[in-house]
């Protein structure tokens, strides 16, 4: 590379720094007081640098703001987030993926934050080759963990899914299953069952009648009355 | 007044069974519902053979009404052909402008805030499908419901749920783009209400967001 293409790549980078700086300081301006938006700048700079995702912090500072939440717990908040995210970025690494998108190290976040350890997103991101995508793998077992199913579990049956000769519409359809399954009154761990005799051929995937469609994501239900402070 | 007939009068009346088959208790209350049913006008009606015409020419002057041929012809679809010649200088002259216009824009966000009420709903990238999805909150006792999330920058003014009548159930109808969604509603202005029917997950702040995935094929859990 000649010494005119370096600068070149200097400047730029140092112009997209400048400008990504300049785009969470603008999205973040009123949404959270000023202190809580510096800090969140720097942090978010640091992950940039890092080449993690800045989306979901900038995202988190604005939920915080938005929930009136102190500011130091949104500075903690993004910054366990931007921890999780290297974390998750690091694991898909080791699943075999270098070139991470950010869409998959987020998914990867969202699944260590429900509770499935590192070595469970390496190791979906393992099996997630096409034409499965690891974004959805990682999103499907985190979804089925924050539905009760136990995270080791979780893990298993996608893969197990997937190693079984499943088509990603099948992986991307097992909580739907699993909702299903707990709106008929079943347990999580019967509805883990469920699915594991699914997978040896006796349910309904990969043929026979498919299951009852579940409550559409659950918002057309009349359930009771949830009115009260999470 | 009586408030109905008995089941087996009213057979009487549907030609079921004859009045004779009713027991003597009944028979008194199935010959007059009888002879109130013979006392109906059911001579047939006879439509006059010039009715058809009459019918016929009506629509035929609305047809043909000037206003209605003129509107017939703006809503009639056709088929154009522009033809545009254009010299290479003109195409990339269009193209440095509008670089040129798109650093000025960049530039002059990084100088001014962003107001807070920009509608900025990109959550996923490379995402341009949306698709409506439907969100229901039972909450008999709330005054004012709300959905806020990652798809509307968690605005709690954003996306009001209107009540179904008095029942309790407040709902609406957002188009989200694809990809997944936390969200929460908001009740009363400032009470955060997870989805009670939707997986939800800790927002870090001691609380709990709830999760939607939006497909191509629509709204679901994952």
């Amino acid at each position: 590379m000649t010494i005119r293409g370096l600068i070149l790549v200097i400047v730029s980078a140092l112009g997209a720094s400048d400008l990504a700086a300049q785009d969470v300081a603008a999205r973040l301006a009123g949404r959270v007081p000023v202190d809580v938006a510096r800090a969140v700048e720097a942090i978010a700079t640091d992950a940039a640098a890092q080449g993690l995702p800045v989306g979901p912090l900038i995202q988190k500072a604005i939920e915080g703001g938005a929930k009136g939440v102190p500011g130091d717990r949104v500075i903690t908040a993004v910054r366990t987030l931007a921890g999780r995210l290297k974390q998750a970025r690091d694991a898909v690494h080791g699943g075999g993926l270098t070139a991470a998108s950010p869409d998959v190290v987020e998914a990867g976040a969202d699944a260590l934050n429900v509770g499935l350890l590192v070595r469970h997103v390496s190791d979906l991101t393992r099996v997630s080759r096409a034409p499965f995508d690891p974004a959805v793998t990682l999103r499907v077992a985190a979804t089925l963990t924050a539905l009760g199913i136990p995270p080791e579990q979780a893990a298993r049956v996608v893969e197990d899914v997937i190693g079984s000769g499943g088509t990603p519409a099948d992986v991307s359809g097992l909580p739907a299953e699993v909702q299903a399954d707990l709106a008929r009154g079943a347990t999580p761990g019967q509805a883990v069952e469920r699915l594991d005799r699914a997978g040896q051929g006796d349910g309904h995937r990969g043929g026979g009648a498919p299951p009852p469609p579940p409550p559409t994501g659950g918002r057309d239900k009349k359930p009771h009355d949830p009115t009260h402070k999470p | 007044m009586t408030n109905g007939y008995h089941p087996l009068v009213k057979s009487v009346l549907d030609g079921e069974l004859p009045v004779e088959a009713l027991p003597p208790e009944l028979r008194a209350e199935g010959e007059e519902a009888l002879r109130l049913l013979a006392a109906l006008d059911r001579t047939p009606v006879t439509l006059s053979p010039a009715l058809d015409e009459r019918v016929m020419a009506a629509v035929r002057r609305h047809a043909a009404s000037p206003a209605r041929r003129a509107w017939r012809w703006l809503n009639t679809s056709r088929d154009l052909e522009v033809r545009l010649r254009v010299r290479r200088w003109t195409v990339w002259s269009g193209a440095l402008a509008a670089a040129a216009a798109g650093i000025v824009v960049l530039l002059a966000r990084g100088a001014a805030p962003v107001p807070n009420r920009a509608p900025t709903v990109t959550i996923r990238r490379g995402a341009p499908e949306s698709v409506f999805v439907r969100f229901v909150l039972y909450a008999p006792s709330a005054r004012q419901v709300a959905v806020a999330g990652t798809f509307n920058q968690w605005d709690r003014n954003a996306a009001p749920l209107v009540p179904a009548g008095a029942s309790g159930v407040w709902t609406t109808t957002l188009a989200l783009p694809v990809g997944q969604h936390q969200y929460a509603f908001v009740v009363d202005g400032a009470t955060w209400v997870v989805d009670p029917t939707a997986p939800a997950i800790d927002d870090g702040f001691g609380h709990r967001n709830s999760l939607v995935a939006v497909t191509v094929r629509g709204a679901r859990t994952l």
